[in-house]
């Protein structure tokens, strides 16, 4: 876990290596980039016992519950008293690894409904679920759609024309992928 | 008499705003330029009466005036000066002086910068959208804000303070201008826009004008945000440093939608594509800083960061009702000459990138508001209290953040137009070798869980990203290649690599226990070893500082505390954190130590990097900072000349757009 800043500063290679790596290589490299990032996420969510931490999911039932003797503070946020032994308690329950639903009935039998903070989904509650799923739809759809009709509706570009723009690229020492020359200054810069 | 001078500056404000928005719109109307000059004095007059009115308060808080109500609520005698000057901004009479100040320091800003272009519409009807602006924060402050009301002062009366909560860290007086700076800045292109609106001159010449003062208000928002996550951390005792509490919530709308539109205007000055949608992003951002002011001013959502009430919500509902209307109205009005005039030829090319996270800042600051504002509709629905806590942001905006994160790592290396499968796999492989090194070392040092992983992965191809095109455009260009809006952006996304990063190791292996312990008891915690050795307390006439020596590691002493302020009453914690490269030991008392023999209650909070999110805020406002400087190849000219020749790109590519895309930008009259 201490890898992430330190991690992303140290291994960011010069960039300039890349441009001797030959297409095959490349090739190969990206088949066991891919298959490493997803056997590296399965090491990580099965080792874990599930995608979440004990840690985290201490974090998330504390955050979950209402401090019974404040105001809109979490669990996880107050420093009341009762806060505390609750957060003592869903710690020890956590570790001694009874579910998200026994932890809960057992708060809710010492402290009444009032320590759980997301409300079970009722009829109005569902819609602030439901919405962002609907709204991601609808603009995802709208972006997609308008890539569609753009793309039929814009200028179509034969292959003799990009023929024509590579010659004149590499006129100017700058090649089609842009990753020689001047480094394509063009796609680089804004 | 500090009262009388006071309410006179903001009488002659709310005036001269008036006399000089209705006198711009007149003269532009009817086309009388000499009237049109005017308008530049009536600005002055605005600017002159918030420093008066500002400066008028801050002499009142220094000479302890409690003639005045305001003074008697946040003054006192024992307040340091630093906090004194703080206490202007602490309630919300000052907090809206405060807006009036800066509002009043662009406008001056703008003034300087247009001084020459006093006779152009376009920068006319800015200045009149601005001071319609500043006329309604100075009506707010005659009316349901007025700062200057006075009051009976009872025999050897001394006022309670500020808040012990904003009087407890220096960050105080820091956090609330940066973040009004960031606000009220968008003030400047949302002026502008409109005036672009009502001139018809609907080319890239407003978004060129105005695209610094953008970028220079976002980093002061990002740099505003980020100090108030940080005052949390330090302050409030509670471990945490973001809460999704509606206040920390309306600071982060204007942000997303600011955020998305400094990319998206890129797609506009670079294809005249997206006008509608900038105009929408950037009315949509101003209003909702206003929409924020409402939901955290009027008391209308509970929240721990409510130190204010008062009677301005239904004044502020209505100035955004207002602002989003003439909004809405003059794009609609506007519809046909808004029509793009680029395509977008491919789903792989930068400008299909931006648009995708333009949609992904949509949703997240979509799911934001209406997290902050459902408990509202479904108490006005059927009367059902709801509360929408962190557990419910933390799920929605997980999956966008990662996503957000990929597109960070990919969008920068795509080339406008369309990419080819070679030239991603050639321009990405390092970068993605890089994201899953970085996997490989967290799971290494003991880093589980799925999102968390994912997130270092994503992080450092992002950031390795950004490395390559810092380094590349040095290699270009020397030290310039961190200067510059696009090389600026990319140590922006560093800083935003470090943010994210930090926020998933904080978030997911944070750990949390409170220990009972008497004085010379040591308790073990997560390798750890934290020894009670004595109580203490620090007491002057201000405030009662009680706090518990504690020894971590062996090493040096922590002292957090209880502080119970004499003014007021009130006690509140003091954290005492031990901030480190790879984690933070955060210690809290929960019980005040009153006997040398009782135990007390010691809260310790580990988590890991959260430090690094400080240092991710620090680059973005460095990154904000650079981003600012003009590059060499492409400077920004001043004047009508270069907006009429529209953006100078050292482009190797021939122009995307006909030339007709950018309308001729006439100087007025």
């Amino acid at each position: 876990m201490t890898a992430g800043p330190a991690a992303a500063a140290a291994e960011a290679p010069p960039a300039g290596p890349s441009r001797r790596l030959s297409p095959a290589v490349r090739r190969v490299g990206w088949v066991a980039i891919v298959v490493a990032a997803l056997a590296l996420l399965v090491v990580a969510s099965i080792d874990g016992g599930g995608a979440e931490t004990d840690a985290e999911r201490i974090q998330r039932l504390t955050e979950s519950f209402a401090c019974p003797v404040c105001n809109g503070e979490s669990v996880a946020e107050s420093n009341a008293a009762a806060a505390a032994t609750i957060r003592e308690f869903i710690a020890n329950e956590v570790t001694a690894g009874r579910s998200d639903a026994e932890i809960r009935d057992r708060l809710v039998d010492g402290y009444t409904a009032k320590v759980l903070r997301n409300p079970p989904a009722d009829g109005v509650a569902t819609l602030v679920w439901l919405l962002p799923v609907l709204a991601a739809v609808g603009g995802a759809a709208g972006v997609a759609t308008m890539m569609g009709r753009r793309q039929r509706a814009g200028t179509t570009v034969s292959d003799a024309d990009r023929e024509l723009v590579r010659r004149a690229r590499e006129a100017l020492g700058v090649t089609s992928d842009g990753t020689s020359g001047p480094d394509a200054v063009a796609d680089e810069d804004l | 008499m500090n009262a009388t001078v006071g309410f006179a500056f903001v009488i002659l404000g709310l005036s001269a705003s008036v006399l000089g928005a209705g006198g711009g719109a007149y003269a532009l109307v009817t086309g009388q330029p000499k009237l049109l000059r005017t308008v530049r004095q009536w600005a002055w007059l605005v600017v002159a009466a918030a420093v008066g009115a500002f400066a008028v308060m801050e002499v009142a808080l220094f000479q302890r005036d409690y003639s005045l109500s305001y003074v008697q609520k946040v003054g006192s005698s024992h307040t340091p000066p630093l906090f004194n000057v703080a206490a202007l901004w602490s309630s919300l009479e000052g907090s809206i002086l405060l807006w009036a100040l800066v509002l009043g320091g662009y406008l001056a800003a703008v003034l300087v910068k247009f001084r020459r272009r006093a006779a152009d519409p376009l920068v006319g009807w800015a200045l009149v959208v601005m001071l319609a602006v500043t006329a309604f924060f100075y009506a707010l402050m005659t009316g349901p804000a007025n700062p200057f009301t006075t009051a009976d002062v009872p025999v050897g009366f001394d006022g309670p303070g500020p808040n012990p909560l904003l009087q407890n860290h220096i960050l105080m007086a820091f956090h609330p201008p940066m973040l009004y700076l960031g606000y009220v800045g968008f003030t400047v292109p949302f002026a502008f826009a409109l005036a672009a609106l009502i001139t018809g001159r609907l080319g890239e010449g407003w978004l060129l004008e105005t695209r610094r003062w953008t970028v220079a208000a976002w980093g002061f928002l990002t740099f505003g945000i980020v100090l108030g996550a940080w005052w949390s951390y330090e302050v409030l005792g509670w471990g945490g440093y973001w809460a999704w509490d509606a206040v920390e919530n309306a600071s982060l709308l204007p942000w997303l939608t600011g955020t998305a539109f400094i990319h998206s205007v890129i797609v506009q000055e670079r294809r005249g594509m997206l006008r509608v949608w900038n105009l929408s992003l950037l009315c949509a951002t101003f209003s909702l800083t206003i929409l924020g002011t409402f939901l955290t001013r009027s008391g209308v959502v509970e929240s721990v960061h409510a130190f204010t009430e008062g009677a301005v919500g239904p004044w502020l509902l209505t100035f955004f009702g207002l602002v989003a209307a003439t909004s809405i109205g003059l794009i609609a009005w506007r519809g046909d000459a808004l029509r793009s005039t680029g395509a977008i030829d491919n789903p792989v090319s930068r400008e299909a990138s931006f648009l995708v996270n333009n949609l992904l800042f949509g949703a997240l600051a979509f799911v934001i508001l209406l997290g902050t504002v459902f408990p509202l509709i479904a108490e006005t629905w059927n009367g059902s209290r709801l509360t929408i806590g962190p557990p419910y942001f933390n799920s929605m905006g997980r999956p966008l953040g990662l996503a957000l994160l990929f597109l960070m790592a990919a969008a920068p290396l795509l080339p406008w137009r369309k990419a080819s499968t070679e030239l991603l796999s050639t321009r990405l492989f390092w970068p993605a070798v890089a994201g899953v090194g970085a996997m490989a070392i967290a799971l290494v040092v003991g880093a589980r869980g799925t999102a968390a992983v994912a997130a270092f992965g994503l992080g450092a191809f992002a950031g390795a990203s950004a490395l390559r095109q810092v380094v590349l455009a040095c290699r270009r260009s020397g030290w310039r290649g961190v200067v510059g809006r696009t090389n600026g952006g990319m140590i922006v996304h560093l800083g935003v690599v470090l943010v994210a990063v930090a926020m998933a190791a904080s978030s997911s292996y944070r750990s949390d226990r409170t220990f009972s312990m008497k004085v010379g008891e040591t308790v073990n915690f997560e390798g750890h070893q934290l020894t009670y050795v004595e109580p203490g307390a620090d007491i002057n006439e201000r405030r009662v500082r009680t706090f518990a020596q504690i020894q971590l590691d062996g090493g040096k002493t922590y002292a957090p505390a209880m502080t119970s302020f004499r003014q007021s009453g009130q006690v509140v914690p003091t954290p005492s954190v031990r901030t480190g490269l790879t984690e933070d030991v955060f210690l809290v008392l929960d019980q005040v130590p009153s006997r040398a023999d009782d135990s007390i209650r010691l809260r310790v909070v580990i988590r890991p990097l959260v430090g690094w999110l400080w240092v991710g805020g620090g680059v973005m406002a460095l990154g904000t900072a650079l981003a600012l400087v003009p590059s060499s190849r492409r400077p920004i000219k001043a004047g009508p000349e270069a907006e009429a020749a529209g953006p100078t790109d050292a482009d190797a590519e021939p122009p995307s757009e006909p030339p007709s895309a950018r309308e001729p930008e006439l100087v007025g009259d």
